[in-house]
């Protein structure tokens, strides 16, 4: 036993020096310099969304540093797992952070509402490339994230009957079934297509949480209530799973989703089912928007950009410009963002109204999965 | 033999009482002092360390103490226990937001509601033998966490936000600096010590080290096994109970991904990790296993690996916990026996 | 509400059976041990991500296999289908007999503790999903099938497809192989001796290590096999995926009796059945609360499951 106890000593002391080498790097610098954060899953499920908005984060702050400004622009990238759980840990210290001046992020809407609290309290000002949860911006909900919340994109409220537009585009009679993955996300996105669905055209739903591998029921349920399109809210992965499991099942209709589904992996993932899959987002992506800096974006990174790479972009550039016009606080970026106009990294209007929207919120685009890759038809009125 | 809990328990005796208060104090003295250690090596990357204390450490002490009560006092294999926090912070988030209630006054109720969760689940389940009960408190976790999650009468996979402070007793709770929440929990998780320590060395304790020991001598010796299982299973719920009502409040916002199987097996890992049965080894195991995924934040990828790999060492260095419990209080094995453990 | 059932009740069944087989070989994971050494392996579902993420890599790195490829001729098929089973089922045996030997052996000699090994299990499942996890960077990865999913025929409205009737029969053939082992050779005698007694078996005689060593293998192996089969019908692996189907296996060993491996075989296709009829009834979002509810039920009148325990009829 004596031994067992120095070895746990030897353990517990080895351990405090290695965290005490940690702890002692110098926190201030020489350098005149501002911090901004970018919050969003960085691991777990959801991993993709968030690693492709913190690449565009770095893009453009490469573009910005490279240029040797007076006032260099650090990121620190909090990850939030796209969970409510964990950004209840995280958000605290990023709001305590006196350094960071303001996010980009979060990027999901639940762990938005769990952090909001937070930096609502500190006001540190925030812009989302991706929260599209249409409480964040209503004034009458306790998730009201006024003074300090923004967002890019519009809102699931848009999205909703887009898509319930959209996805019965090829049926003469159409019959929905819709589907969620019972996310915060899912769940908010579901309710505005059934409610945009006209009269007798729902078939039937179902909730299948991110879990679930087997789809037989749902399947059937398609299968008995004679549906020919099939609307998915979630995310890629299980979209493809699903849609998959559908086509073995000898189903030939329609497949549609919102913008959880726009990402590459859903059509690496479902190979040839994806083909003629309609899909919408609220965003342009960039490489439809402005493919120089698009051409740009892969020179620079050697990678394509993601979904909201746009957006991210977009917000990234709003925060470095604020800096080259002096802003060091927290108050002076609120200030200086609600008082912005100016254009997106796609080129549309840019400024937000007194809840956090986006004035000129880029419509909603209509896609279509063709060939292997999404192909942007026409903005959905 | 040395182990440390003994050291400790040698150390206590021989101390007169002013030397006992002396340390006492010392010692609650350090702990008290903690929030004001956020900038020496303790730090937590990005998480802050003064939030780090209120959860995950100190909500997993007093967690850890309530299930210790079940699976290390009484030697019941509890995988559900995350249901009664569930209970407790839902009480408080639905009482909160539609009554004017505020969080004191709803904490006995938020108790109450996660006892009789209890006695629900305990009344037709405890007369199964231990792997079996495991299963189905695991069960009963999932139909809590599903149920709200299905149900948008109760805020459905958004939760509930807008849940109130708890109003100040002299002072203002901050959400920017959460020391205030932390004396707090440190008050509630003496006060569980106490009442622990108070019920270990009267019947019920008694009652409940027999059980874990041999459950059908206890039986024969006239111990009403069943009623005192109950007991103990419902002391545990109270604990979760009090534990989520408090939650809630401080977290303003909740969601049924917070109450996932994971938090269940983390909260039992604390109570091995630290030494089943042996409320201050419990509370050590859930200190560092609440700290360290916080710790090594840095390790962004990894550091749920390393999380890992410590469990499997120090559960094949120290089985028994780092502190374990007294020898004498060791049940003597019977092999292949379901009742010990 | 019971449209769905009564209108596609065959197509429903044969999906529910195919899905039951795949819970009845991961069960035999976790039965086998428990039939021995009274534990449960937690890291039995990440020993099941591991088998199916071998046959995901050696269709599809090994033999190329890809979604867009004409299917090859009957002879190759067959071949590529016995090495992924094959692979499969190896690197899920070994991997079963390290997690004895890192989780289980050492502590097993030196405490009485039961909970310990359950911890370390656990942590030893942490390491491997997370591994998996950092390697696979959270993403789901979608494999090509191996067994095309053409229809066989069509059974009152239901198509029969091939994916599902392989794993019904070759699980049910696997399945018997194992119970004759169990119950016929030297070796399956010595795992019936110790989970009857394990004192006893010694002093016969009986190599406890290798018994308890063999019994992780056994289990290893069925819980690969499991893995081969998931992928064939549902085509995709996650480093998470070994939780819920894990969870799923284990409640279907209690169901049928933990450490009674014929109660695991009721229990795993009643399961399936379960899971798929309540989804179609119910609503996919409420599967888990039914099938936790039936398990409550099932404990409360037969609190030793529905088969009883032990490995061969009763323990002593």
């Amino acid at each position: 036993m004596n031994k067992k106890i120095i070895s746990g000593f030897a353990i517990a002391a080895s351990a405090a020096l290695t965290f005490g080498v940690v702890a002692s790097v110098p926190a201030s610098a020489a350098v005149k310099e501002v911090t901004i954060a970018y919050q969003g899953p960085l691991t777990g499920d959801a991993a993709q969304t968030g690693i492709d908005e913190v690449n565009a984060v770095k893009y453009a702050l490469k573009k910005y540093n490279d240029t040797k400004p007076a006032v260099k622009i650090n990121l620190v990238t909090i990850d939030d797992q796209g969970a409510g759980a964990v950004a209840l840990t995280v958000a605290p210290g990023a709001a305590a952070n006196k350094k960071i001046i303001a996010i980009v992020g979060p990027a999901f809407s639940g762990a938005t509402i769990s952090s909001l609290p937070y930096y609502k309290a500190a006001r540190l000002p925030m812009i989302s490339p991706s929260a599209t949860n249409v409480t964040l911006t209503d004034k009458k909900s306790v998730n009201y994230g006024y003074p300090v919340f923004h967002r890019v994109p519009s809102t699931d409220a848009f999205q909703g009957p887009a898509l319930a537009k959209w996805a019965v585009q090829n049926q003469k009679s159409p019959k929905v079934y819709v589907v969620d993955d019972k996310s915060p996300y899912g769940t908010g996105l579901a309710s505005f297509v059934k409610k945009a669905l006209a009269s007798g055209t729902l078939g039937g739903s179902d909730s299948t949480p991110d879990d679930t591998k087997d789809f037989a029921a749902t399947i059937s349920k398609v299968k008995s209530t004679d549906s020919n399109v099939v609307i998915y809210t979630g995310y890629y992965a299980q979209a493809a799973i699903l849609l998959n499991q559908l086509r073995a099942a000898g189903f030939k209709g329609d497949f549609a989703a919102g913008d959880g589904v726009m990402s590459q992996s859903f059509i690496d993932g479902a190979g040839k089912n994806a083909e003629g899959a309609l899909l919408v987002a609220p965003t342009i992506p960039l490489s439809v928007g402005n493919p120089t800096m698009e051409a740009d974006y892969v020179k620079v990174m050697g990678a394509a950009s993601g979904e909201y790479s746009a957006e991210t972009i977009t917000i990234t550039n709003l925060f470095i410009e604020a800096v080259k016009s002096g802003v060091s606080t927290r108050s002076a970026m609120l200030n200086f963002i609600n008082g912005y106009k100016g254009l997106t990294a796609v080129g549309t209007k840019l400024s937000f109204d007194r809840n956090g929207d986006n004035n000129g919120a880029a419509a909603i685009g209509g896609f279509i999965v063709k060939g292997g890759k999404t192909v942007a038809i026409e903005v959905v009125k | 033999m040395i182990n440390l809990r003994d050291k400790g328990a040698e150390f206590w005796e021989r101390s007169n009482r002013p030397v006992r208060v002396l340390t006492v104090f010392a010692i609650l003295a350090v702990i008290a002092a903690l929030p004001y250690a956020g900038n020496s090596f303790l730090q937590t990357p990005i998480a802050a360390f003064d939030a780090v204390l209120v959860y995950p450490m100190g909500m997993f002490i007093l967690m850890a103490l309530g299930l210790n009560v079940v699976v290390g006092k009484s030697g019941m294999l509890d995988l559900g226990y995350v249901a009664f926090f569930a209970v407790g912070a839902y009480t408080m988030a639905l009482l909160s937001t539609h009554t004017g209630l505020n969080t004191w006054e709803i904490m006995p109720i938020g108790i109450i509601a996660a006892m009789i969760a209890g006695v629900l689940l305990a009344i037709p389940t405890l007369r199964l033998r231990g792997d079996y009960l495991a299963i189905v408190t695991l069960g009963f976790g999932e139909i809590v966490r599903v149920s709200a999650l299905n149900s948008e009468s109760i805020g459905g996979a958004l939760g509930i936000a807008g849940i109130p402070f708890p109003p100040g007793l002299g002072f203002e709770y901050q959400l920017l600096d959460q020391k205030y929440f932390y004396w707090t929990i440190l008050v509630m998780i003496l006060l569980v010590i106490w009442v622990i320590r108070r019920l270990t060395v009267r019947r019920p304790g008694r009652a409940w080290e027999s059980i874990r020991q041999d459950e059908d001598a206890a039986e024969l010796m006239g111990v009403s096994t069943y009623k005192y299982k109950i007991w103990a299973f419902v002391f545990g719920a109270a604990i979760g109970g009090g534990a989520g009502v408090f939650y809630a409040s401080r977290s303003m916002v909740i969601a049924p991904d917070n109450f996932t199987l994971n938090t269940s097996i983390l909260i039992l890992a604390c109570v091995v990790f630290g030494g089943m049965g042996n409320i201050w080894g419990v509370i050590v195991g859930a200190a560092i296993l609440g700290y360290l995924p916080d710790r090594f934040r840095f390790l962004s990828d990894a550091r749920l690996l390393l999380f890992g790999l410590v469990l499997v060492i120090f559960m094949n260095l120290r089985p028994e916990g780092i502190l374990p419990r007294k020898k004498r209080e060791k049940a003597i094995v019977k092999k292949g026996s379901g009742a010990t453990l | 509400m019971f449209d769905t059932l009564i209108h596609q009740f065959w197509s429903l069944t044969y999906s529910g059976i195919a899905l039951g087989f795949i819970y009845v070989l991961i069960a035999m994971g976790y039965t086998m041990v428990y039939g021995v050494l009274r534990m449960i392996n937690f890291a039995n579902s990440e020993i099941f991500t591991v088998g199916a993420f071998a046959t995901m890599i050696v269709s599809k790195y090994v033999f190329d296999f890809s979604a867009e490829m004409i299917p090859p001729s009957n002879a190759k098929l067959f071949l590529v289908i016995i090495c992924c089973l094959a692979a499969s089922m190896l690197v899920s045996g070994l991997l079963a007999f390290l997690v004895e030997l890192v989780a289980y052996r050492h502590l097993r000699n030196r405490t009485s503790n039961r909970i310990a090994p359950l911890i370390s299990a656990i942590g030893i499942g942490i390491v491997i999903s997370e591994v998996v996890r950092i390697l696979t960077r959270a993403r789901t990865q979608f494999s090509p099938n191996v067994v095309p999913k053409k229809a066989l025929f069509t059974f009152q409205g239901a198509e029969i497809r091939l994916d599902n009737t392989v794993t019904i029969f070759a699980g049910l053939a696997l399945f018997i192989i194992l119970e004759r082992f169990i119950k016929l050779s030297r070796l399956g005698k010595g795992i019936r001796a110790v989970s009857m007694d394990e004192d006893s078996a010694k002093l016969m005689g009986v190599n406890l290590n290798r018994v308890i060593s063999l019994t992780f293998i056994l289990g290893g192996l069925m819980t690969g096999a499991a893995g081969f089969f998931y992928v064939n019908v549902y085509e995709n692996v996650k480093y998470n995926m070994g939780f819920s189907l894990g969870l799923a296996a284990f409640t279907a060993a209690v169901i049928g009796g933990i450490g009674n491996i014929r109660g695991a075989f009721f229990g795993g296709i009643a399961l399936g059945l379960v899971e798929i009829y309540a989804s179609a009834i119910v609503g996919t979002q409420w599967k888990p609360v039914t099938v936790f509810i039936i398990l409550i039920l099932i404990l409360l009148f037969r609190p030793n499951g529905i088969f009883g325990e032990a490995i061969q009829k009763t323990r002593v």
